[in-house]
């Protein structure tokens, strides 16, 4: 009630309120802000030294610079594969609680048990694979490789285990992922301020192996088994929030962290044998770099493997498509783990698995994983049963083509296959595209290979419906346009030529030809039935190729009628039609644009060295045209000709055109204005038909993107065929079996002539143009800066734009003005202003827009005239670099985006981000049988030559944490690229002259270097050592770390060699040796060799003796002693075991994965065994016995005694004799009396003694005293002294001073006065 | 376990220089059986076994096996290994047989290659050294391949049949190449040559200048055809002369053209005058093919491409040529690699013939056999 307690206000003194109105008032006494005080002291903010003005600017350069990392282009997809997240730490930690509240964090569904990765949609544009790591070092290594964040869980109870420094240091090693600490138990703490020390502690500690800042996070304590709601939130917004730094090896190798595996081997080879290897297949989303097909992979734990095939999936575990809305909502929260069953569906290829759990899993699961339903449900609801999808989904795979559903399709791209034929007679390959269905019916031709002509009528009857023979007009079409093109092209020239009289010899000729082609050509055993609609379809292509042939040969005007005539009587050679027809259109209309070919260069590939005996017969002028015959004779093999012309059905052919003429409707249309022409009738055409066509031109430009579309796949076709193209020589030995009873023999498929033909790679110009002749000259005139230039680029069209820029000037020299063109819109000189009045005022007319953009021009290139003059020295060499980076990675991103997943794939192979699937064969059924989801499957593939081994240098360095020296020789296990293994290294250090010199142990702290033989690994690459990986130890487990330095197939590693000898002659400075060689040729081979003897004398191997064998003059600086020992030093060189033993972890049963032992060290055996080492006895330590020494006695000659001053004479002094008795003194012996006096005496003395000392003990403490006292006096008396003397001093100054003062007045008074 | 790279199998001697060198950047074992197996001479010719003793000399650790006819090789590739060295070419093929296969393998080496090449400096058949150092050298550049020691130098001439020239060629190593955008070949701005003239009369090369200027001045003025005599002990040990041309656009695309006159004792007598027309018309038709690399570099280009880092790189070709066409297709069984090829038509008219495009994504190769300290 009372009012009284009310507490006071207290202003505030910090914060931005009290900024505020410190601020103002400091303004209103007019002090104001550090702006204001250089406004009002100016002075004090000028340069006060340039030399601290040039030390900061330096520091502040360095401290910029030291920012700067090397950029890197980067490559990272637009849709990134998810985020690795591996949770690791001691057992017991909590890791998998922590994986399960992240994972109902991110999608509210609880999984029971989690196995393998667990793949997430974590946000709009993130994926989490969540993935645990157990305490198992090979699971550590192998999980630190493919990580991008590390969640390290730390229990705070216990503090830091040897498992996270180990875990760290591998990190360390393999590139640093980013790293989050998790401190957890934290509840077990009672004392609040304990827990504030020990997470101080441990935070310092976690700072000092990570960074210093690096985050930590805690968990602070358990609600029903699971950590707090909120803390786990804000730990995935941290992980859907973060950014990676790309690591070198991840970013340069495909990796794949399998999520999925499944067996594919036939299970009757498993019954057959079940320990043969599998055939296995792998799932997961790729990552790192792009991977191609047939690729080199390793499994770390398994072993190498080429990848048999790879197939992208659709995501199982899609981001959401596109959509603005803030959070996801609850059907696009997925989550992905196969291994863990979650939502008991699995996926394959063509099956779906749905896990029941037994039969009475049902009622259970229900209430118990409630959430789980729910996505089945949505899977089944969204995704359900892919294959389902994919037989409803249809694919064109040409324009006008019908879509092809699933039936069509047995394999999972649509895609054609390749299908290996082999022709009869020459037995050359041919690599045939079969689109599935073609293939259906191959198989039903070959089922049904008696009666031929009863295929033939299905053939045919299947024309009507099926979209195979849309494929097949489509082709035609293209041929067709591609034939356009190049006779266009051809007509431009041969307007020239007139090469009519070879016409005779030309159609034989290409019979020739053909020949070399077709008859030599083969169909290969099992498909030799082929379908009779394909033969067709290649008869009429051998015709129109005939036409071609004629048609190239009298391309004059004649030539034209006679094609007209054709052209109306024929109906199915509708190509040649075309084709032949172009040419009077491109002379009609020479303005006609866009003429798209394939280039007659690109396809004289299989004929190069055919077109030469063609060459010979066909005197053509034009060899382009030649060529294109020859294209022509290509793409009609490549489509698996038969030769067998009887089988002709007219009825199939009219079919064909009619479905032609509804399908197409460009060639329709075509058709149609054809009549317009003149038609005459061909006789040489053996069928009739009509077929009309007319150019026309504009329609012509709107196709002209469709003919590029079409020419493209053409000439990639001709040089990669039409789909990958198998290992020629491995399937040869099927190729041959002919219905599995008769082999066919025929010549190689390759031709002869061609594989064994000239290997040049000059290309040589068959038939040259005549370079004298007007037409041809101009072909190329633009070529040349005198041509014509291009708009953009052109001088004069620029210097006019410039012009109409810059055009007012004065030119100082002269004094006249200039006055640039009124340019085209007239009014240049009013201001802007006036302008944009104008724009205002009149109507937004054509005029005006033209005029607007011609300003608007004008003003970007004044702008970037002066960006170019201004910010030309800001850019750093730095900014250009990542500029170029960028433009790098923009074009890598926009060059493919266009195209299809399956065309990319095979130019760029799978990139990162698809989920793919891997087949692999030769996996060892270990693998498969002892399958344990809970160690992860990485497939890491390998670069060039990755695969291979050779001797590998590192530079190594024993961790400082480890507790032993390596000793050279112990095997070690290694980790380095994705791969572990075992081998022998050999240290080394080098020496000052490039000598590798071995070393038997690692220096202590110390780099070395080590050398062995291994798997080729990029250098750079960082690896780390462990002796172990079975068992654990307390000990800290990681030997050595270090880097590759070098690769090579041969090591120059030496160790010192001593050889010693023994001298059996000496002369004065020479001396015969012996023992050190063995015959004269070794001596031979050290002539000139430095030698030294024990005691130090150098010395140099001369010459080999006669005998002993292997014996040498040497000559020595000093001469030798027959006791001295002689040796040479040599440097002999060490050979590396070739012993490399990959780690095969994973195919250890299961349990006891974490125990693969390798090859021990000869130690370990010997502890075991029980071996001890048997020494060598002249190695063994001996007491040591020294015999007493004797010493001469010192002889003095007596010449020399003479010459001796008398001290240094050896003085012959005798020995006394012995005392006579007579002269020894006799004992005295006391009365008691005398005892008693002497007893008293002595007693006074010694009283007498002690007072003295009394005495003299007070008398020196006196005089100490005295000495003290007077001391005192002294000091004081100095005292006095010195300031009497002080006194006297300044006295005496004084004066001395009043004298001075008084002579200089006096002087200058006597100055004055003078 | 590694060591098991796949081993890939061919027939016949054709592209057996590609082969190798594609066997060797990969590392991928190589088996080429039936070689010439069924000719009167059959096995490996001695031009075939020169070029594999000079991969063995620049390559440590590489396994050869020939058998008793010469009719299979066997090649395991070793490490690149570079350094100072000789090597005797055989005279029945031009120094550019060995020279081309060199280009593609200097840059990769340990150490830096410095090789002496002897024999046959400019014939009919291969690339001819001049054309190979006026060509080859400024397209290595491009990648990166850069440096003061990256020089062809012609100590003598040799022409066939019996050879006796001499070559210098150095080059320094890098660990990865750049990838490069070359799609403009720009407008041609001069023409320069050599007419090299070896134990004839000195007044051969003036000859062939005066017809080939005749006929290029139509096109161009700057033209500059340096006359080449070498005498005595440089001129080598038979007779002969040629020329060879080279255009260069204003962006650094060089396009060559040479011709070379028959050999001693084979062939009708070539007429200077004639060659230098024949020579100048050879280089209008490459003119007229086109594209930023010419015909005899593509393989080289496209080789450097793909051994780039993993980047796009694009380049304008002319007419893609047989060796190059077959060239592709090892590159895609050697390293997978598909180009992606796209026909590009001149817009103008007067611009040659039609042009491919061809774009791929590196591969990511680095220099396995370079030291770092």
């Amino acid at each position: 009630m009372e009012e009284k307690e009310k507490k006071k206000h207290r202003a505030k003194h910090s914060g931005p309120k009290a900024e505020k109105k410190r601020k103002r008032y400091l303004n209103d006494l007019g002090i104001g802000d550090e702006e204001n005080a250089r406004k009002r002291n100016p002075k004090a903010f000028t340069v006060q030294s340039a030399v601290r003005m040039a030390r900061t600017f330096h520091r502040t350069q360095d401290l910029k610079t030291k920012k700067h990392h090397i950029p890197v282009v980067d490559r990272t997809p637009l849709e990134p594969p998810p985020v690795v997240v591996v949770v690791v730490g001691p057992p017991k930690v909590g890791k998998s609680t922590v994986i399960k509240c992240l994972i109902k964090n991110f999608t509210r569904q609880k999984l029971v048990e989690i196995r393998g990765p667990v793949t997430i949609v974590s946000g709009k544009k993130r994926r989490l694979t969540i993935i645990e790591c157990g305490c198992d070092i090979n699971t550590m290594i192998d999980l630190a490789k493919v990580a991008d964040l590390v969640l390290m869980l730390i229990d705070a109870s216990f503090g830091f285990e040897m498992e996270t420094f180990e875990f760290l240091n591998i990190c360390q090693v393999h590139g640093f992922p980013k790293i989050m600490g998790v401190l957890t138990h934290l509840d077990t703490f009672k004392n609040n301020k304990q827990l504030k020390k020990t997470k101080k502690k441990l935070k310092h500690r976690f700072w000092t192996e990570v960074y210093p800042g690096a985050k930590l996070f805690y968990l602070s304590g358990m609600v029903h088994g699971e950590y707090q709601k909120q803390e786990i939130h804000n730990l995935g917004r941290f992980i859907s929030v973060m950014k990676f730094r790309p690591l070198t090896w991840q970013t340069s190798h495909p990796y794949v962290l399998a999520d999925r595996m499944e067996e594919l081997t036939n299970p009757e080879d498993v019954r057959i044998n079940p320990k043969c290897d599998r055939k296995i297949s792998l799932y997961g989303y790729l990552r790192g770099a792009h991977l191609k097909n047939k690729s080199q992979i390793h499994m770390p734990g398994v072993g190498d493997f080429t990848v048999s095939d790879v197939s992208f999936l659709p995501d199982p575990c899609a981001l959401p498509e596109q959509q603005k809305k803030r959070s996801l909502n609850e059907k696009e929260k997925l989550v992905y783990a196969p291994l863990s069953g979650v939502g008991g569906i699995v996926y394959d290829k063509d099956a779906v698995y749905i896990d029941l759990g037994g039969s009475h899993a049902h009622e259970k699961e229900e209430e118990e994983a409630r959430p789980n339903q729910e996505l089945v449900q949505s899977l089944i609801s969204t995704h359900s049963a892919i294959d389902v999808k994919m037989a409803s989904s249809k694919v064109s795979l040409f324009m006008d083509s019908t879509p092809l559903g699933s039936e069509d399709v047995g394999q999972e791209f649509v895609m054609p296959k390749e299908e290996r034929q082999v022709d009869l007679k020459s037995g050359r390959v041919r690599r045939k595209a079969v689109f599935e269905d073609d293939e259906k019916e191959n198989d039903d031709a070959a089922s049904d290979e008696e009666d031929d002509q009863e295929d033939e009528e299905e053939a045919v009857s299947e024309h009507g419906s099926d979209g195979d023979d849309e494929n097949d007009a489509e082709e035609e079409s293209e041929r067709m346009l591609l034939w356009e093109g190049m006779a266009g092209r051809r007509a431009k020239r041969l307007k020239t030529e007139v090469p009519q009289e070879e016409a005779v010899n030309e159609l034989p000729a290409f019979a020739d030809s053909d020949d070399d082609l077709e008859v030599s050509s083969e169909e290969e055993g099992e498909t030799a039935p082929e379908d009779s609609e394909m033969e067709e379809d290649e008869e009429e292509e051998e015709e129109e190729g005939d036409v071609q042939r004629t048609c190239e040969d009298e391309s004059s005007v004649s030539e034209f009628e006679a094609a007209n005539k054709r052209a109306e009587s024929k109906q199915c050679d509708m190509d040649s039609e075309h084709t032949e027809t172009k040419p009077q259109i491109s002379v009609h209309s020479p303005k006609r644009k866009a003429v798209l070919t394939t280039d007659s260069g690109n396809c004289t590939a299989e004929e190069a060295s055919e077109s030469e005996d063609e060459n010979s017969s066909l005197e053509e002028g034009d060899d382009e045209g030649e060529s294109h015959g020859e294209l022509e004779a290509d793409e009609t093999n490549r489509n698996g000709f038969q030769q067998s012309k009887a089988k002709k059905a007219d009825s199939v052919r009219h079919t064909k055109v009619k479905t032609l003429d509804t399908e197409d409707d460009d060639v329709e249309n075509l058709l149609r204005e054809e009549e317009e022409y003149e038609e005459k009738i061909d006789l040489s055409a053996d069928t009739t038909g009509a077929l009309k066509w007319k150019e026309d031109l504009t329609q012509k430009a709107a196709e002209a993107f469709l003919r590029q579309q079409r020419s493209t796949p053409n000439l990639r076709k001709l040089v990669y065929g039409t789909a990958v193209e198998d290992e020629d020589q491995e399937s040869e030995g099927a190729d041959d079996e002919l219905g599995g009873l008769f082999r066919v023999s025929r010549p190689d498929q390759a031709s002869k002539q061609k594989a064994n033909a000239l290997d040049c790679s000059k290309f040589l110009v068959e038939k040259p143009q005549d370079w004298d002749l007007e037409e041809v000259m101009s072909s190329i005139r633009d070529c040349f800066v005198t041509g014509k230039w291009e708009d953009d680029k052109d001088a004069a069209k620029l210097l006019e734009e410039d012009e109409e820029l810059y055009g007012d000037f004065e030119d100082l020299e002269t004094g006249v003005v200039h006055k640039g063109k009124a340019a085209a819109g007239g009014e240049q000189s009013g201001s802007e202003e006036e302008e944009e009045e104008d724009e205002k005022m009149s109507k937004p007319e054509p005029e005006e827009e033209e005029k607007k953009k011609e300003r608007m021009d004008k003003k970007r290139k004044l702008k970037e005239m002066f960006d170019a003059e201004y910010d030309e020295g800001d850019a750093t060499y730095f900014d250009d670099l990542k500029e170029e980076m960028h433009k790098q990675a923009q074009l890598n991103r926009a060059e493919f985006e266009d195209q299809d997943d399956e065309t990319r794939v095979q130019y760029e192979g799978f990139r990162p981000g698809m989920y793919v699937r891997i087949e692999i064969e030769n996996v060892p059924c270990e693998f498969v049988l002892n399958f344990d989801p809970h160690y992860p499957i990485i497939l890491g593939g390998l670069g060039n030559s990755e695969g291979n081994v050779g001797y590998v240098q590192l530079r190594l360095k024993k961790h400082r944490w480890y507790k032993k020296i390596l000793k050279t020789r112990d095997p070690l296990i290694l980790s380095l690229g994705w791969r572990r293994f075992q081998t022998i290294p050999m240290f080394y250090i080098e020496d000052h002259n490039g000598r590798q010199r071995l070393l038997k142990y690692t220096p202590q702290h110390m780099h070395c270097g080590a050398a062995f033989w291994g798997p080729i690994t990029p250098q750079g690459t960082g690896f780390l050592a462990v002796q172990s990986v079975s068992g654990t130890t307390p000990d800290f487990r990681i030997a050595a770390t270090g880097v590759v330095l070098d690769l090579d197939k041969s090591i120059t590693i030496v160790k010192k060699l001593k050889l010693t000898g023994f001298p059996f002659k000496i002369f004065k400075n020479t001396c015969f040796i012996k023992g050190m060689f063995n015959s004269q040729l070794e001596v031979a081979k050290f002539e000139g060799a430095a030698i030294r003897s024990v005691s130090g004398i150098r010395g140099q191997i001369k010459k080999a003796l006669r005998a002993p064998v292997g014996a040498f003059r040497a000559t020595f600086e000093d001469k030798l002693l027959m006791s001295d020992i002689v040796f040479v030093r040599t440097w002999y060189p060490v050979s590396i075991p070739m012993f490399y033993n990959p780690v095969t972890s994973l195919l250890k049963p299961a349990g006891e994965k974490g125990s693969w032992s390798g090859m021990k060290t000869t130690g370990q055996l010997r502890y075991e065994r029980g071996i001890k080492l048997k020494q060598n006895k002249d190695s063994l330590y001996k007491p040591i016995v020294r015999e007493k020494r004797h010493f001469n006695k010192l002889h003095i000659p007596k010449a020399l005694q003479k010459a001796l001053p008398f001290k240094n004479k050896p003085k012959n002094l005798e020995k006394k004799g012995k005392t006579p008795k007579d002269q020894w003194r006799p004992a005295v012996i006391r009365e008691p009396h005398e005892k008693k006096i002497s007893a008293l005496l002595s007693a006074l003395s010694t009283v007498n003694n002690y007072k003295i000392k009394k005495a003299k003990v007070k008398h020196r403490e006196q005089l100490k005293e005295y000495l003290k006292v007077k001391q005192k006096e002294d000091e004081q008396k100095f005292k006095r002294q010195k300031e009497a003397k002080k006194k006297v001093y300044r006295i005496l100054g004084q004066r001395e001073k009043k004298r001075q003062k008084s002579s200089l007045k006096g002087s200058s008074k006597g100055e004055k006065n003078m | 376990a590694a060591g098991e790279a796949q081993c890939l199998s061919y027939t016949g001697c054709n592209f057996l220089r590609q082969r190798l060198v594609l066997a060797t950047l990969s590392g991928r074992p190589l088996k080429i059986r039936k070689i010439r197996a069924k000719e009167e001479d059959p096995g490996l010719r001695d031009f075939e076994a020169s070029f594999i003793r000079l991969i063995d000399k620049v390559t440590n650790g590489s396994r050869i096996e020939i058998n008793q006819t010469g009719t299979t090789l066997y090649y395991q590739p070793g490490l690149l290994y570079g350094g100072s060295l000789e090597h005797d070419c055989s005279p029945s093929r031009g120094i550019g047989y060995y020279l081309e296969s060199l280009l593609c393998l200097a840059p990769f080496m340990k150490h830096p290659l410095k090789i002496v090449l002897r024999g046959v400096t400019n014939d009919q058949v291969d690339p001819s050294v001049d054309v190979l150092k006026a060509t080859a050298l400024p397209l290595l550049k491009k990648f990166g391949i850069d440096g003061e020691s990256l020089e062809i130098k012609i100590n003598r001439r040799g022409m066939p049949p019996k050879g006796g020239g001499e070559i210098l060629f150095s080059c320094p190593v890098r660990k990865v190449l750049q990838p490069v955008q070359f799609t403009d070949p720009g407008k041609i701005k001069r023409i320069r040559g050599t007419a090299y003239s070896v134990r004839v009369s000195p007044q051969m090369a003036n000859r062939m200048v005066e017809s080939a200027r005749g006929i290029l001045n139509k096109f161009l003025p700057d033209i500059y055809i340096y006359t080449d005599h070498m005498k005595g002990v440089n001129s080598g040990k038979s007779p002969g002369f040629g020329m060879c041309l080279t255009a260069e656009t204003i962006n650094g695309t060089i396009l060559s053209a040479e011709l070379a006159s028959n050999p001693q004792g084979q062939g009708a007598a070539v007429l200077p005058e004639e060659l230098g027309q024949n020579c100048a018309k050879l280089l209008l038709e490459e003119v007229y093919r086109g594209g930023c690399v010419d015909s005899t570099n593509q393989s080289l280009a496209l080789l450097l491409m793909t051994l780039g880092q993993r980047d796009v790189s694009k380049v304008l070709l002319g007419p893609l040529s047989p060796y190059t066409i077959e060239f592709l297709r090892h590159l895609r069984s050697f390293f997978q690699i598909m180009f992606k090829i796209e026909t590009k038509t001149t817009e103008e008219e007067h611009m040659g013939g039609e042009k491919v495009l061809m774009t791929c994504v590196g591969i990511g190769f680095c220099n396995l056999s370079k030291t770092i300290r």
